[in-house]
């Protein structure tokens, strides 16, 4: 079960339907994981309908309800399927809906010998949505942020010097902090991470790539 | 929003939208119609469910004017559409009426400010919706207790923070959007937020 968690400041942006699209993928991917996560969401949207419910309503014309009822016929109701499985594929569905397939059949650039990049496309434009895969015991080289990063382990694990995360986990990172998250031993890391800046290499060995380090948004 | 303030006449007001004590007798109102719906395709009830909930869907359409008038009346439609044909996924053990069409509304509203910023993405609000949702008995109960709760304390809280949990919710601005147009530091926006969550008794241990 996950130990790292999103702060309530994001679940209430989350829930309230305000964090940019890629954050709030990243962040209903964690709620698959985390049971705990799922419930303090569902309160948060409890507080949402209370707000809604003591809204001053608007009036609105029977011209429009008309218009409604006329279309009932053209939208049947739905005989509603139970969501599949939850056995079937550990992923959650949102990122299998962004892969079309499974992590051997993305395209990987390699950035390092232990650090592969594959870039999703979700649509927002201001912030880059990849997933990270590190070989076992791999190190990404120390970095720092200019902007946010968020992470989500998906497969494995990977620790640095604040603690070791597994699948499940979540991380936010605000601009400026340096690590340096090495996979764990056992097996290849796979994250998900959502930044809104590229990375930049801090040691003097890898620096000489940030200006390859471009934001791949979209 | 009414605060601890709110007169007899305003109670009066909000009791005949539907906006009653812990007891909730009314929201089970609408929990029946919509489980009507479901059953029977029940035109007369859809009427009625119309009638309660456009209004109020308007509303939140139009708070914090992001959207037009067209737009607004173009988002009732939509969530009714909506409410129509997934009526037989309600579950009224699981969650009111009202917490199940502010959700659809909330989905179809970031589904159309999607649109609108010509957001060229594969994945639609409701997609972001987890898997599978908690359907121990115990979850459920715990729900039902967290939102009379939250209805209970609400005329409780500050009107500072009271506002700024409308900004957020019912306008959709971000924290740092909130405290631009209120000017005020982003942290007191966001302790304010912090405050009333815990003052509503929202956060759980994780
Ligand atoms: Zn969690």
């Amino acid at each position: 079960m996950a130990k790292f968690h999103p702060s309530v400041d994001l679940l209430t942006e989350y829930v309230a339907g305000i964090l940019p699209l890629a954050q709030s993928a990243c962040i209903s991917a964690h709620l698959n994981y985390c049971p705990q996560c799922q419930q303090q969401s569902a309160r948060l949207q409890d507080l949402g309908a209370v707000l809604f419910e003591s809204l001053t309503p608007v009036p609105v014309g029977d011209a429009l309800l008309n218009t409604v009822l006329a279309r009932l016929d053209e939208e049947p109701p739905l005989s509603y399927r139970r969501a599949q499985d939850p056995a079937v594929g550990r992923l959650p569905a949102l990122l299998q809906r962004l892969m079309k397939g499974d992590f051997s059949e993305l395209s990987w650039n390699k950035i390092t010998s232990s650090l592969s990049i594959s870039y999703l496309k979700t649509g927002d434009t201001a912030y880059e949505f990849a997933l990270y895969h590190i070989k076992a015991g791999g190190r990404i080289p120390e970095h720092t942020h200019r902007g946010s990063e968020m992470t989500l382990v998906l497969q494995g694990g990977f620790s640095d010097a604040a603690g070791s995360y597994h699948e499940g986990d979540f991380l936010f990172r605000e601009a400026s902090d340096t690590h340096a998250p090495t996979a764990l031993q056992s097996e290849d890391c796979i994250c998900l991470a959502v930044l809104d800046a590229p990375l930049r290499f801090t040691g003097w060995k890898y620096r000489w790539m940030n200006p390859f380090l471009q934001l791949r948004a979209g | 929003m009414k605060n601890a303030g709110a007169t007899v006449e305003e109670k009066i007001d909000s009791a005949s939208n539907g906006w009653q004590g812990p007891t909730g007798r009314r929201t089970d109102e609408w929990s029946e119609c919509l489980t009507q719906i479901a059953a029977t395709g029940d035109r007369a009830a859809f009427t009625r469910f119309f009638r309660h909930f456009a209004p109020l869907i308007k509303a939140f359409a139009l708070s914090g004017s992001s959207l037009s008038a067209a737009h607004a009346d173009e988002l009732v439609q939509e969530v009714m559409l909506k409410a129509w044909q997934k009526a037989s996924a309600f579950n009224p053990e699981k969650a009111a009426a009202s917490t199940w069409v502010y959700t659809i509304a909330r989905n179809c509203r970031t589904d159309m400010f999607r649109r609108l910023q010509k957001f060229d993405t594969p994945l639609a609000a409701d997609d972001f919706m987890p898997d599978q949702e908690p359907s121990e008995p115990f979850a459920m109960l715990q729900s039902r207790r967290s939102r009379d709760t939250i209805h209970e304390l609400m005329g409780t809280l500050p009107p500072d923070q009271a506002q700024i949990l409308a900004k957020v919710y019912m306008e959709g601005k971000s924290h740092a959007e909130a405290a631009a147009e209120l000017d005020l530091p982003l942290g007191t926006v966001k302790s304010r937020v912090r405050l009333a969550i815990q003052k509503l008794q929202i956060q759980i241990d994780r």
